[in-house]
């Protein structure tokens, strides 16, 4: 999808860290997974913020088409996930349209824009 | 199956041989959208629905599906709840099901209808609902309260 060639897009673990990214943080939201609603929602929520829609607004394609989000939410949520493997961060990224979703185990869902190349 | 008198035995054998020779009846093989279909209450929720209506829009169903979890009549659905139950139908639990063939979605008019697996999930779901999920059922299958 994108032109851009080898300037690093996913080098780095946080895309938020190198000078040169190309990836700006637009949304965080924290999911709270014993809350009202599901890791879905929370997501969509996130993506609606970055967009400045509400969220059903948030359309084409579905979240299920770009993601299997109930692995995620039991690989980093679930009733088996243990207190030591609570002590890392994991994270998870895909790409949702134009965006890049990150969700962390520690139920922090951030969203990144391309950065355009003239906005620093 | 009636012409299948034996059809236990060919279960058995069959999961030694290889693939090509002898596939599992195919109702056996249909199993699998119904546990996939009935994994999750709002899923279950839809398709008592379906046993009611064979089609619904969209925000009829967000806002029965959030009454019910609320414990409110339809008219006292906030739209937070509402929308909470929407987008968690547009985004994971309808293309859940349309990939099952239990339902088909229309995204111009956000209606669902039935399609070819219902029948089979709407069976296991009556048998399953009677005994212990007859509340949800029943309320599902309840007139809007409007």
């Amino acid at each position: 999808m994108s032109e851009r060639s080898d300037d690093g897009i996913m080098d780095a673990d946080d895309p938020t860290g190198g000078a040169d990214t190309p990836y700006t943080q637009v949304a965080q939201r924290h999911y709270e997974p014993d809350g009202h609603g599901g890791l879905t929602t929370a997501i969509v929520h996130a993506i609606a913020e970055a967009e400045g829609v509400s969220p059903s607004e948030v359309k084409s394609p579905p979240l299920y088409e770009s993601v299997d989000v109930p692995a995620i939410e039991d690989a980093f949520f679930g009733p088996d996930v243990s207190e030591e493997s609570l002590q890392v961060t994991g994270t998870v990224e895909f790409q949702y349209t134009d965006y890049l979703v990150k969700v962390r185990s520690d139920g922090w869902i951030q969203i990144y824009e391309p950065s355009e190349p003239e906005q620093v | 199956m009636t012409d299948k008198p034996d059809s236990d035995e060919e279960l058995i054998s069959d999961a030694s041989a290889s693939p090509d020779t002898q596939l599992p009846p195919r109702d056996i093989l249909d199993i699998e959208p119904v546990y996939e279909a009935l994994g999750h209450s709002r899923r279950r929720y839809l398709c008592y629905t379906l046993l009611e209506d064979t089609e619904w829009s969209l925000t009829d169903l967000a806002t029965k599906i959030a009454a019910w979890e609320n414990d409110v009549p339809e008219h006292a659905v906030t739209e937070d709840q509402r929308e909470e139950v929407y987008v968690s139908l547009y985004h994971a639990h309808v293309p859940k099901l349309v990939d099952e063939g239990v339902i088909t979605f229309d995204d111009v008019t956000e209606t669902i209808t039935t399609a070819e697996h219902a029948q089979q999930v709407l069976t296991a779901l009556e048998g399953i609902g009677a005994s212990l999920d007859s509340n949800q059922e029943q309320h599902a299958r309840g007139d809007m309260d409007e």
